[in-house]
């Protein structure tokens, strides 16, 4: 046992636990939510229940009370730090102060550029492009197409459609209809779709950020006979429409790709891993890591059986979640603890206790300046393809 | 220059030209609607048609619920920055009463309602009896209501509306959507109620003068409590709505609605300082910012641009409505008589 | 009198301010080092001009919502502006001025010589604002100079540069009011028609105090901007509510005519001492927007409570 007062460098609270915060943003939709709720649902999982002490903190959408935040979990003697990140730059200075004082901070699906702080994202992986790609194959290379985005003035959400962009503007046949911001929201997502549809009726395509049910929804509501194809995330509605025969007859199809929640477990076994001294820290410019991005055609979804992905399995059945439910909370590889209740409730699965990740599953992410590193270069091949090719040609 | 300081230091005799202006002012916004959803095609030929009618008045429904409630706090002199939690509060209680089925529906709603107007009495107690400022009071009440809503949720709120309430978001009768038709008995239920009843009456007076109001022998502090309570309400009916339509609840649902319910408002020719407005004249600005949405999503140009020509467009009909202008017509119009 | 003094200068809200930050630092003894004031000074800073700016206009019976599509706006050009060094930090300061005053000039023209209600106009002029912050800045990010980032929030013998910009705000009102200019202000808020009658220039009065709205928003947008290293196009979206929030903790009167800056000041210093102070408690979470709902009520109620009093008093 510590004296009080002392630095924490070493260990743990006066009652012998890691003291983690788990940071976040807001909390309200089924994303932030599930995110959350996996991190709990692990820091209860055995021996995690007995070594670790998780503290939850939401910080709202204003990065000033995240840096607030922050400030505090540092000076309360934080081991490691989990958080949502509410902005890429703003958090850094802070960030950089918790480093000095020995705290371990590890960001999840959004990123800070502070070098010193673990991204674990998907950013990285191509979502904008491969889904583009995607959707432009599906359209054989000519249509008009919606783009729905995520919140203007985002940093992820310019990535994902710079990537887009840098597939669409190939090809001469596809037409950019209608951009609107559905602020990755599917209600949001269908009021939008649906004023974009009074304009344009004869929309071919959709390319979408998360809130993509929204879209089948309102493409339903303007005429409940025409599905077009389109691409989007990981919600539990979209992967049923896409895998829906009736659904297919009427003209959908695409692809479900997009940010995992899984991303938090991720980083935070990633953490305790390091904290227990099991895994070595990165040096300092390692330490972005690409989370895979999931890629999920309508021939791939399989409904799951039971409480959690088995069997190659990846969505559930309707009556279990709700349609905004985002599917890719599971990884059987890298986080075999979690069940449904975990991620609905933060619970932990009984009888599972704590199993260590590969040693081999740290996959570096490449530099994106203003994302994950400041003063770098961006790889050249930054928007190359990595998991569909292009089945046209423009 | 021409002095004149809002409404608060005109005298009542002037209430019979105050009405016409009003009137203008109403048939001015209608005619800007109509002209925008003219002057649509000209951004994309296929709309200016009744199917972006349709869409506008769909989605514009919510939109005047809740805009019908801020009215008549701004009515009686308030402002209420509570509707976005109350909206959230609305959604989050009927997908958790609810549960996905159509059972209990009959009291689950006139329930919800009832809570929230009990909320909104908790506002209003605290601006006439404690003189709290509005804004802050509504400001605070909306922060605990989200946070018994994000406690309650601890985050994630479940379960489902009723199907019935899906379907009657889905459904049309004769081409016109069932929820389109609710407003409309809502508008014309309403405008009955806010301008030619007697509450809507005594409404006004207190907007207009709180002090004679209450030497009239109107019930000032009750009548501002109900504004208020309503106003909650309307906000909880937008928020099951919004549920419904979604399929479900979220906690940040009310967070588009609040400033284009105070948009609405100003924009349809009442008077923030209270005291002066119509409902129709509110629909009329609500109808006009979904249009002007829908008109500008359709435009391709950047989001920067969209959000500029946004606030133009409202700043342009606010100086066209400005008051001075038609009572400046009005004298001309009696000169020419 | 003294007393009715006390309570307009903000005495009952830097009270609470005291008694909020005694508990904090009680129970979180760090509270009191240099790093831990000099960082919660740094984070109010912004909050604390913005709501500086906005009691100009709610003091004349005014209301404006362009605060936040001014810090957003001023935010983002403060961060495409490439000047290092002190003299780039005056260039950029000055830059952001004139754009801010330039947004207030609108405003004031709309609100006081057009006559549309100001919460109206505001919106409006807060919308536009938005768009143009958009144009400039597609994404959070954009380059703040090291000198702005470190020097304007470190400290200058020992001192806090932000409670020196503080301080020399405070002393700014001080002197202000008790000009023509500062007394017209309030006197406009107290009664506009009385005021026109005596021969003040409304308009004017009103026009100029959105100026100094506009400079003030600025000069949060700059701070924000020194403080968070970057620029974000929807930087100013917190701001909206929270800077009403603190004028009204500082016992400012919505209508006008009662209240001041250095209330203000304190007002916003509270709201985000409150947040410090929720955590060092351990309140969890999901009630926090509860304890801050209740404590904004009993703040205004305690203040209300004592101008009560004081008003008493001075007709006795």
């Amino acid at each position: 046992m510590l004296a009080a007062g002392m630095q924490p460098a070493e260990a743990k609270t006066e009652d012998g636990k890691w003291l983690i915060y788990l940071s976040l943003s807001y909390s309200g939709n089924s994303w932030q939510s599930e995110a959350a709720n996996i991190v709990k649902a692990l820091a209860k999982t055995p021996p995690y229940n007995d070594t670790v002490e998780l503290v939850e903190v939401i910080s709202g959408t204003d990065p000033q009370s995240q840096i607030s935040d922050y400030e505090s979990m540092i000076a309360n003697g934080a081991d490691g730090i989990v958080s949502f990140p509410i902005s890429s730059n703003a958090l850094n200075r802070t960030v950089r102060h918790g480093c000095e004082q020995g705290v371990l901070f590890f960001m999840y699906d959004a990123t800070v550029t502070e070098q010193c702080a673990y991204n674990v994202s998907y950013i990285t992986s191509g979502f904008g492009e491969n889904t583009a790609q995607a959707l432009v194959n599906e359209l054989g290379g000519e249509g008009k197409i919606f783009l729905s985005r995520g919140v203007p003035g985002n940093s992820v959400d310019e990535r994902h459609t710079n990537g887009a962009m840098h597939i669409f503007n190939q090809y001469p046949g596809i037409e950019i209809a209608a951009e609107y911001y559905s602020n990755w929201d599917d209600r949001t997502t269908q009021q939008e779709t649906s004023k974009a549809l009074a304009a344009h009726p004869d929309v071919d395509g959709i390319w979408a950020q998360a809130g993509e049910y929204g879209a089948i929804q309102a493409l339903l509501q303007a005429d409940e006979n025409r599905l077009v194809p389109m691409t989007g995330e990981n919600s539990n509605g979209f992967r049923l429409a896409l895998a829906n025969e009736e659904y297919q007859a009427k003209g959908l199809s695409g692809v479900s790709a997009g940010s995992p929640p899984a991303q938090s477990g991720l980083a935070f076994k990633l953490m305790m891993e390091m904290l227990e001294g099991e895994r070595d820290e990165l040096p300092e410019d390692q330490r972005n890591i690409q989370y895979p991005l999931p890629w999920v055609t309508a021939d791939d979804v399989k409904l799951c059986e039971g409480d959690t992905f088995e069997d190659g399995c990846n969505t559930f059945p309707g009556d279990k979640v709700p349609s905004s439910f985002v599917t890719e909370v599971f990884n059987p590889e890298l986080l075999p603890e979690l069940s449904l209740a975990s991620a609905l409730e933060g619970t932990p699965t009984p009888g599972a206790t704590i199993q260590p990740l590969p040693a081999d599953v740290i996959e570096n992410a490449p530099n994106e300046p203003g994302i994950n590193c400041r003063n770098c270069d961006a790889p050249e091949n930054l928007y190359e393809l990595t998991t569909v090719e292009p089945t046209v040609s423009p | 220059m021409n002095p004149s300081y809002g409404v608060t230091d005109k005298q009542d005799t002037r209430q019979a030209q105050r009405l016409s202006s009003t009137t203008i002012a109403v048939l001015t916004i209608y005619g800007l609607v109509v002209l925008m959803i003219f002057g649509s095609r000209l951004v994309s030929p296929s709309l200016g048609g009744i199917s972006q009618l349709m869409t506008v008045l769909y989605l514009s429904s919510f939109l005047v619920i809740c805009a019908f409630g801020q009215g008549l706090v701004i009515l009686v002199r308030g402002l209420d920055l509570s509707v976005a939690s109350m909206i959230t509060l609305g959604g989050v209680l009927s997908t958790t009463f609810m549960q996905g089925t159509n059972e209990g529906l009959y009291f689950i709603i006139p329930g919800i309602l009832l809570i929230s107007a009990m909320v909104g009495v908790i506002s209003g107690l605290g601006v006439t009896h404690l003189s709290i400022p509005p804004f802050i009071m509504t400001m605070a009440m909306g922060l605990i209501v989200y946070s018994v809503c994000l406690g309650f949720t601890e985050g994630t709120p479940r379960g489902f509306p009723a199907p019935m309430l899906n379907a009657f978001m889905q459904n049309k009768v004769l081409g016109v959507a069932l929820p389109i038709l609710l407003m409309l008995a809502f508008i014309i239920i309403f405008t009955i109620l806010q301008s030619y009843s007697a509450f809507g009456r005594k409404l006004n007076a207190v907007g207009n003068n709180p002090e004679a109001a209450n030497i009239a022998g109107i019930a000032v502090k009750r009548m501002t409590i109900s504004a208020y309570a309503i106003s909650a309400a309307c906000s909880a009916l937008a928020g099951v709505l919004l549920a419904a339509y979604a399929n479900g609840a979220t906690l940040r649902m009310g967070d588009d609605y609040l400033l284009p319910s105070i948009a609405a408002v100003v924009v349809g020719g009442s008077s923030i300082l209270g005291g002066r407005g119509s409902f129709l004249g509110t629909v009329g600005g609500a109808l006009l910012l979904t249009t002007l949405s829908s008109m500008l999503s359709a435009l391709g140009v950047g989001q920067g641009w969209k959000t500029i020509l946004e606030g133009i467009v409202i700043l342009v009909a606010l100086i066209m409505l400005r008051e001075q202008i038609f009572t400046g017509l009005q004298s001309m119009l009696k000169k020419t008589n | 009198m003294t007393i009715k003094k006390i309570a307009d200068s903000g005495l009952m809200i830097m009270v609470i301010y005291l008694i909020i930050f005694a508990i904090y630092a009680a129970v979180q003894p760090s509270a009191l080092s240099a790093y831990s004031i000099q960082g919660l000074f740094n984070n109010s800073l912004p909050l604390m001009l913005a709501a500086a700016g906005a009691t100009f206009v709610i003091l004349q019976g005014g209301f404006d919502l362009s605060v936040a599509g001014t810090i957003s706006l001023v935010n983002s050009i403060v961060a495409v502006l490439q000047f290092d060094g002190a003299l780039g930090a005056v260039g950029i300061l000055g830059i952001a001025l004139t754009v801010g005053i330039l947004v207030g000039a609108i405003n004031g023209f709309v609100v006081a010589y057009l006559k549309i209600q100001a919460i109206a106009a505001t919106l409006a002029t807060m919308i536009i604002c938005q768009g143009i912050a958009l144009l400039i800045l597609r994404a959070p990010g954009g380059y703040v100079s090291d000198f702005m980032a470190y020097e304007l929030t470190g400290s200058v013998f020992e001192v806090p540069v932000s409670i020196i910009i503080a301080f020399l705000v405070a002393m700014l009102w001080f002197v202000f009011r008790r000009t023509n200019a500062g007394r017209n202000l309030l006197a406009i808020g107290q009664d506009a028609k009385a005021s026109e009658l005596s021969g003040i220039d409304v308009a004017r009065t009103k026009f100029f105090s959105f100026l100094w709205a506009g400079a003030f928003y600025a000069l949060a947008a700059y701070f924000l901007a020194a403080q968070t290293s970057t620029g974000s196009p929807s930087a100013g979206e917190p701001f909206l509510l929270l800077t009403f929030a603190a004028v009204a903790l500082g016992g400012t009167a919505f209508g006008g005519g009662r209240g001041g800056v250095t209330a203000s000041l304190l007002g916003a210093a509270t709201l985000v001492l409150m947040q410090k102070f929720l955590f060092s408690v351990g309140v969890s979470s999901f009630y926090t927007g509860m304890v801050q709902g209740l404590i904004m009520i009993l703040a205004v109620l305690f203040s209300g409570a004592v101008q009560f009093v004081v008003d008493k008093r001075n007709i006795t």
